[in-house]
């Protein structure tokens, strides 16, 4: 992923201004699958994509406070946890103040911090982060897939474990994506030699 | 291709890089001496020359397995790291990090074991361990598996930042490996071996303990919340899957002291070929693949499952073995080798990987497995290699480098005791397991019948003649590593090489 193509600043609040729109909103957190793999990925997008209207003055004085992006890559973890629990998907169908919440923080508290992040982390803080995303997925698809009844009172227990094989696939798709590029990629080398 | 050089001044250790390195070491070898010792009060209870509880003996065969597998791994990390960073960029701060999140991983392991009583073995098999009938509490499995995940977290530290200084170099894993040349083109003669069999580790140990990480972490959430029941066959291959990579491991970072050594003892180049590309290529896969095999009793694993185990566990032994065996023994053939502590215990642990792989393909066959899996020919196989394979290939190196303190390699009246005591003794400690497996006395039982016992009684002498040995061993290293490093003793020649 990328900042958006350059002289288009516009995109990220537009793509979360899109989002927001009732029919947006209502198709994308029609199944639990589509609520948890594009809505609120989409969310993160459209703040990775704010990072260039960022003030450059409070992303200079921050950098000191994210050395190697291991703080706002912790930052991210921590907030897109609170959105894998499927209690926090249920509550922010039935309360519009965490619906808002939602929307406010998927984009400035994971999409923000990982575009503001990432491009600082080397090779191992990297490393660390996709290896901690690949079992994620494989722990919560797997949790997903055995559980024998709905942890979301809005969801069927069939859209729940379909979420399940999707997270699955997902973690296996990641995995033979970063072997591919580890074993034949090209890979940046200014990035493995910093942290 | 590896220096000729005994002691290269790239290999000098000075500073933070020797303090890391000697804590490594110190460590390894003082784990090493206790946990043998725990190994003896087992085989002696069993023997009935000692009386240890049931219920002790457990938690000792659990601290004995997890703290030989952490141990060894341990000690095979820092032959990597010793190795390896002469040919790429390794930060000491990853290596010390994998020592710390280690001791804060084995202090969780021996809390959870002599505090909390878990004695689930090193395995921690789902569901047993969060069923301790008593003898333990969810809580003290959780603690023994966070200790796990700690460790873990550790060697995938250390093996990022290696993977990081190869990629600086050879841009990629494949082209590390060597892939660009297995059908043709000229092969590079200085590149390293190290790091192709450095790059072999990195792939699979990570794969394994990202398995590992996910089997851990879906145990303590069915221990925090009971109703979650994970699929225990799932549970299962997961598991296997990370532990046989993490202990496959092992090997293949204790070798590359064969490699950077044993020429140096011989005086004779050993030379990267393509069959040595081919063969490390080839195990990249298999050791990924060949896990089913400690399945094979598993009647609900899928067949196909099964199948692979099968075939794949005939020829995963093989490829790596039998190139490193015959370029040893062709390097050794008519060579003016100077056989001191570090060439005999190179020499002795290409012995110990070649007999510990037989019965471990012997056992690897579906039929044999019916009947052997649960007796003592399993411990039997893997204590072979082990103890006599890869425990030699990290006391050859601790040797080599004590040598250079002391301006030649190690090879005093004492030494040349102590390691025929430590051959006969790891001899007759793995051929009376192996023995019992074909008696079929049972592995892991902690109460044995009269009629076992006879083999119990040989394998605990063999294991107090390992002891002692190791003993000598320890104290000898820990004296040699401690010992000033003076100021001529940079870059002794290939004249001392052939000695």
């Amino acid at each position: 992923m990328t900042v958006p193509p350059r002289g288009k600043p516009w995109l990220g609040p537009m793509l979360w201004l899109a989002l927001a729109l009732p029919a947006a909103r209502h198709a994308l957190e029609a199944t639990m699958t589509l609520h948890m793999l594009v809505q609120i990925p989409l969310l993160a997008i459209a703040g990775w994509w704010l990072r260039p209207l960022l003030p450059r003055g409070a992303v200079k004085s921050l950098a000191a406070w994210n050395r190697g992006g291991i703080s706002g890559l912790l930052l991210a973890s921590l907030a897109a946890m609170v959105w894998m629990l499927p209690r926090a998907l249920d509550a922010a169908l039935e309360e519009p103040w965490i619906e808002m919440a939602k929307f406010i923080g998927v984009p400035l508290l994971i999409g923000v911090p990982l575009a503001v992040s990432w491009p600082h982390a080397g090779f191992v803080v990297r490393g660390v982060f996709l290896a901690e995303v690949i079992a994620t997925a494989f722990r919560l698809g797997w949790l997903f897939l055995l559980a024998p009844q709905r942890w979301c009172s809005n969801y069927l227990l069939s859209d729940q474990q379909r979420l399940g094989k999707a997270m699955l696939a997902i973690g296996v798709a990641i995995s033979l994506l970063l072997a591919w590029k580890l074993m034949w990629g090209r890979i940046d080398a200014d990035g493995t030699r910093r942290l | 291709m590896a220096s000729l050089a005994m002691y290269p001044d790239d290999e000098r250790l000075a500073g933070a890089a020797r303090a890391a390195f000697n804590l490594y070491m110190i460590t390894a070898v003082v784990l090493f001496v206790l946990m043998m010792l725990i190994g003896l009060t087992m085989r002696m209870a069993q023997a009935t020359w000692l009386n240890v509880p049931p219920a002790l003996f457990y938690e000792l065969l659990s601290m004995h397995g997890a703290g030989m597998v952490g141990t060894m791994s341990l000690a095979t990390t820092a032959v990597m790291w010793f190795f390896l960073r002469k040919y790429v960029r390794l930060r000491l701060w990853a290596f010390v990090t994998n020592y710390v999140l280690f001791l804060l991983g084995a202090l969780c392991v021996v809390l959870s074991i002599f505090s909390g009583g878990y004695g689930a073995l090193w395995t921690f098999l789902y569901p047993l361990p969060i069923h301790g009938m008593g003898m333990w509490t969810p809580g003290s499995s959780a603690l023994f598996m966070v200790g796990n995940l700690l460790i873990g977290v550790g060697s995938l530290l250390f093996y990022l930042d290696a993977a990081a200084g190869i990629i600086e170099v050879h841009g990629n894993l494949g082209r590390a490996l060597g892939l660009q040349w297995l059908l043709g083109g000229t092969i590079d003669p200085d590149h390293p071996k190290a790091v192709v069999a450095g790059t072999m580790v990195i792939i699979s140990n990570s794969l394994g303990i990202l398995a590992g990480a996910v089997a851990l972490v879906m145990s303590l959430v069915n221990i925090l919340y009971p109703e979650v029941v994970l699929d225990a066959l799932v549970a299962k291959n997961l598991i296997y899957w990370f532990g046989h990579q993490y202990i496959n491991a092992t090997i293949y970072m204790g070798v590359i002291a064969v490699y950077e050594l044993l020429p140096r003892y011989t005086g004779r180049p050993y030379p990267i070929s393509r069959p040595f590309l081919w063969s490390w290529a080839v195990s990249t896969v298999f050791v990924i693949t060949v896990f089913p095999h400690h399945l094979l009793m598993d009647f609900a694993q899928p067949r196909w499952l099964a199948i692979t185990g099968q075939l794949v566990s005939w020829g995963a032994g093989f490829p790596v073995f039998l190139v490193t065996a015959y370029g040893a023994l062709t390097n050794l053939y008519r060579s003016d080798i100077r056989w001191t502590m570090p060439s005999r215990l190179l020499i002795l642990s290409m012995f110990g990987w070649a007999a510990g792989i037989v019965p471990a393909i012997l056992d690897g066959t579906i039929r044999n497995n019916l009947v052997m899996h649960n007796t003592q020919w399993v411990p039997g196989h893997f204590h072979f290699y082990l103890l006599i394979g890869v425990l030699s290939m990290v006391l050859a190196l601790m040797f080599h480098v004590i040598g250079r303190r002391a301006h030649a390699p190690p090879n005093s009246r004492a030494d040349k005791l102590g390691f025929p005591v430590y051959l006969m003794g790891g001899l007759v400690f793995v051929f009376a397991f192996l023995d019992a497996g074909h008696l079929s006395v049972p592995r892991r039982m902690a109460e044995h019948l009269p009629a076992w016992t006879f083999t119990d009684k040989i394998g605990s002498i063999g294991a107090m003649l390992v002891v002692l040995a190791m003993l000598y061993f320890t104290i000898r290293i820990m004296a040699g590593l401690l010992k000033a490093p003076s100021a001529g003793s940079a870059g002794v020649g290939i004249a001392d090489a052939a000695g």
